[in-house]
């Protein structure tokens, strides 16, 4: 799982012809990437949260909410960020690879700290921008921990990449499994009720029931499991003389009801959502702390992990192969796309056919469905993101659109930058301290937002490098990477564009 | 009697160095010479290994509630002075000792490589070698099952040593102290808040007097700490099932159990104790290129900085006690009561009675009055990984119901028969291993994997 055996480096004839000039196509995918990854996270910078969307999902699953919502969740979410991790693997090949870096220092020096500037950039996005969906932070440490699989041929890496993808899916059906347990106690506490009922024949012993009733309710919010009184749950209702729950039960039973309850809409989360988001600067500062701390510590740990680092491996092992340079033939790209696509769509499809079923009714779903929704998300942004990929390779090759591609390319030549000015712009715009819009705007008129931003965004990029080499921030990462000034103005120095 | 042996012959002694080749000891009054030099890195790092058993024990081997009990009961009987001489002494120290020499040994193995032209460079061996750590530290934690594992995240910390191995001991040992200085901020911030919070309690406490109709904030300020109150309380329907599974669970029962403490710990520690380390890496690479793991002091340095360490270190840590008693008998009082935690000086206490401690090893080392200890030592240091991961072996099949069940069955003091006699057992061992293998069983493996290739073992 780990590292080749030195001797088979030598065979990487696909590395060696990579030139510091600039992969065209890596350009445009990176500002496909950059601005689509804008289509997902302008749900948490808007205000159109995970609550809202359950609000369309349980309705009739009719009306153009609920579909631009399926259109966009099964086009767009997830791969998008496995677009750009894709990239980003991509990216760690080309830059170890290249030869002609404006500093003595070890190309092993100057990736690390690459990496660990990213890493900084990263926490900055966090939590001083304010932006609790950075990705930033997560790409820099699998950078330097994906460093040890540089010399990796091309198979060894799409298998890592096919392992990681595979644990993701495990640790998917894992939560769900442990979610089918709890439905399973709740069903057997429920069956001890059944009993007590059934055996009450005198007003004592419904009385009791109906107390601990009172009891479960009061405790909802803390289930409170105690191990001492845990016996069989069958031994209880006939050994025991006194027919109420015992605290684990009545704990197992509020657990499952809570679970219940979360997977519905709930309009007053939505409105103490809004009412935080709209507050001033140090008032987000210390709301937002604790979910950039959860995404950039336990998400990361349980899934951010092998989310990124299965679309990273596959980036490397794709470099290798050629894929970025034109290497297949056109029909190769087509073939890659079509099947990766038609099946891509197909666990799309399935997953938010699945989605809608949980939300529905989720004690269905939990007892019916042998899956859980996402199930296969790994493996359907992991073809997703290829297909994409392969596509846009194909229309590169036919010049038709090349004016499109010339924007886009100029849009990925300053992707860091875009990334941030993304961040910038949304949290001005929707957060209390700057508009508040947070909430305010429909779905609809959210991506009439994310189409002016693109418009910005490309704008900006193409002007920018008419008169600079490369983006600010792009320039800023490199001058503190080589610690040294750069020169960022255009004809001044040609190879610093690399 | 291996241990006899090597006592009595010093002079021939043929000692494996990390670098691979082996030199020898001299116990006559000469020079430092290089062999000794390395020995003497190894001698601290069997200390730190032993003793970190000493702070490990109870999470191995004694139930959670101990520790309210001991906090709040009678300071005295066996159990209160092994406590207090144990806390005071050692808390913190081993572990920090530990960090310290991997941040040395990180130089250490940069220094002594030379990559061969096309080949992987020293780099990519360390990064190698580094993610190999990582999954030995998985391996402790989710299948040995010792959920106080430290390899998950010397791997994951050590990748950020690198690119400072060049820089002069003097910056290294300043940015160790400015992530300590994080890790004192965050604590204080957070001390910060429980104050506040505290303050909050109080003034709806005082509202509710006079009898007024108390806010929809206070009546929740008044739940808050309420709840955080009980929640420090020892809690049965926690430790109980805890007990219950550790003592006489099977091999599954406890993998299970100690999935989500194991995930639990690695993220929070990763995430905020990684300064914590951190710390010490770095002044253990400062501290290590200025030579003073590797004898080069002079003797009244050291000297120096064991007086400068116990003399401050000792009190303070004391004091550090006496507040953990304090505060677990009244939390709330101790909160009023206290502007800064003494959670502040942890970090001083630590750092100051680790650099005693270091002094100590090597001026015992450098006078040389044990010989044999030192030596016995310094083969324990040397297979400190095996060792480590032998400790876990051990103490899991000791206490855990899969094994010999005697979780939770042996009273505070008792656990330290039982570390004298891994530590009895380690150091004899260990010197019988080497004097027949160049690494410890586990050394070998992580070389062989980390270079992909078979390395030889045998002398």
């Amino acid at each position: 799982m780990s590292s080749t055996s030195p001797t088979t480096t030598g065979a990487k004839p696909a590395l060696t012809t990579i030139d510091s000039n600039r992969i065209f196509s890596l350009d445009v995918l990176r500002g496909v990437a950059v601005l689509g990854i804008l289509i997902i996270s302008i749900w948490e910078f808007g205000g159109f949260i995970a609550n809202e969307q359950t609000f369309y999902r349980q309705g009739t699953h009719s009306g153009g909410n609920y579909k631009l919502l399926t259109v966009v969740s099964i086009l767009f979410e997830g791969k998008m960020r496995a677009l750009f991790a894709l990239l980003f693997g991509a990216g760690i090949i080309l830059f170890l690879q290249k030869k002609d870096h404006p500093s003595t220092a070890s190309t092993a020096d100057l990736y690390i700290r690459r990496n660990m500037w990213l890493i900084f950039f990263g926490v900055f996005n966090a939590f001083v921008l304010l932006w609790p969906g950075d990705i930033l932070f997560h790409l820099g440490i699998l950078g330097i921990l994906l460093f040890a699989f540089q010399r990796m041929s091309s198979r060894g890496l799409l298998i890592a990449a096919i392992i990681c993808t595979l644990i993701y899916c495990g640790k998917n059906y894992w939560n769900y499994a442990d979610d089918k347990k709890a439905y399973g106690k709740y069903k057997a506490v429920l069956k001890v009720e059944e009993q007590f009922k059934k055996d009450s024949t005198d007003k004592a012993k419904t009385d009791s029931i109906a107390k601990a009733k009172d009891s479960i309710a009061g405790k909802a919010i803390t289930p409170v499991i105690t191990d001492t009184t845990s016996k069989k749950i069958g031994k209880d209702s006939t050994d025991k003389k006194k027919d109420t729950l015992t605290k684990k039960q009545a704990g197992e039973k509020s657990a499952w009801e809570g679970m219940a309850k979360r997977a519905k809409y709930d309009s007053t989360a939505t409105e103490n959502e809004y009412k935080s988001m709209r507050a001033s600067y140090g008032k987000l500062w210390n709301y937002l702390m604790g979910r950039s701390q959860g995404k950039e510590a336990s998400w990361f740990y349980r899934l951010g992990i092998w989310d990124l680092a299965s679309m990273m491996f596959l980036g490397m092992a794709l470099l290798g192969w050629g894929f970025f340079t034109n290497r297949f033939s056109a029909q190769k790209y087509l073939l890659i796309a079509v099947l990766t696509m038609a099946l891509g769509f197909f666990l799309a499809w399935l997953r938010v056919d699945l989605l809608n079923t949980k939300i529905v009714d989720y004690a269905k779903y939990i007892d019916k469905k042998p899956i859980p929704f996402n199930q296969f998300v790994p493996i359907e942004r992991f073809l997703l993101a290829t297909g994409y990929a392969s596509l846009i390779m194909l229309l590169l090759r036919t010049k038709f659109l090349n004016w499109l591609w010339q924007a886009l390319a100029a849009v990925g030549r300053l992707a860091f930058t875009n990334y941030i000015m993304q961040s910038l712009i949304c949290t001005f715009f929707f957060y209390g301290y700057g508009f508040g819009f947070f909430g305010r705007l429909s779905q609809l008129e959210l991506y009439l937002f994310v189409i002016e931003i693109w418009v910005i965004q490309t704008v900006f990029s193409i002007f920018w490098l008419r008169y600079y080499s490369m983006g600010p921030l792009e320039w800023l990462w490199r001058c503190l990477v080589y610690r040294k000034w750069l020169p960022i103005k255009l004809k001044q120095d040609e190879t610093a564009i690399a | 009697m291996d241990q006899h042996n090597s006592a009595n012959n010093p002079q021939s002694i043929a000692v494996p160095l990390e670098g691979g080749g082996t030199g020898h000891i001299n116990t006559g009054a000469k020079p430092v010479d290089s062999g000794d030099r390395i020995r003497s890195i190894d001698a601290i790092r069997g200390v730190a290994l032993l003793g970190i058993l000493m702070m490990n024990i109870p999470g191995f081997g004694i139930n959670w509630n101990f520790w309210h009990g001991m906090l709040t009961g009678p300071k005295t009987g066996a159990d209160y002075y092994t406590f207090a001489t144990v806390f005071t002494l050692f808390e913190g120290t081993m572990r920090g000792l530990f960090s310290m020499l991997f941040g040395a040994g990180m130089v250490l193995f940069m220094q002594n490589k030379e990559s061969m032209p096309g080949g992987p460079t020293v780099a990519e061996y360390y990064y190698r070698r580094l993610l190999w750590l990582v999954l030995f530290g998985l391996f402790n934690a989710y299948i040995l099952l010792w959920t106080g594992d430290i390899l998950f995240f010397y791997g994951m910390l050590g990748m950020l040593l690198f690119p400072f191995r060049k820089f002069k001991p003097k910056w290294l040992i300043i940015i160790g102290l400015a992530c300590m200085s994080i890790t004192l901020l965050k604590g204080q911030l957070g001390w910060n808040e429980l104050r506040e919070q505290r303050k909050n309690y109080n003034e709806a406490k005082a509202a509710e007097k006079e009898k007024k109709t108390l806010t929809p904030e206070q009546q929740g300020a008044i739940a808050a700490w309420t709840e955080m109150e009980k929640n420090r309380k020892p809690d049965s329907t926690y430790y109980n099932p805890n007990l219950r599974i550790r003592q006489q669970g099977t091999y599954g029962k406890i993998f299970n159990h100690f999935i989500p403490m194991n995930a639990g710990g690695e993220t929070w520690w990763l995430y905020h104790g990684a300064w914590d380390m951190l710390t010490m890496m770095f002044i253990g690479m400062g501290l290590y290129l200025l030579g003073f793991f590797s004898n080069k002091l002079r003797t009244s340095t050291y000297l120096m900085w064991l007086l400068i360490g116990y003399g401050l270190g000792i009190p303070i840590a004391w004091s550090y006690v006496e507040a953990m008693f304090a505060s677990t008998k009244d939390f709330s009082g101790y909160v009023d009561s206290m502007r800064v935690s003494h959670e502040m000086l942890e970090e001083f206490r630590r750092l100051l009675l680790t650099i005693g401690h270091a002094s100590l090893v090597m001026l015992v080392f450098r006078s040389r009055i044990v010989p044999w200890l030192m030596r016995a030592l310094a083969n324990v240091g040397q297979m400190a990984f095996t060792n480590y991961l032998m400790q876990s072996i051990i103490c899991t099949f000791y206490f855990h119901g899969y094994g010999f069940g005697n979780y939770d069955k042996l009273r505070f003091h008792q656990l330290y028969y039982v570390v004298g006699s891994v530590w009895l057992f380690q150091l004899i061992v260990s010197s019988i291993w080497l004097r027949y293998f160049r690494f410890g069983p586990f050394e070998w493996l992580w070389r062989s994997l980390t270079y992909w290739k078979r390395q030889p073992m045998k002398k």
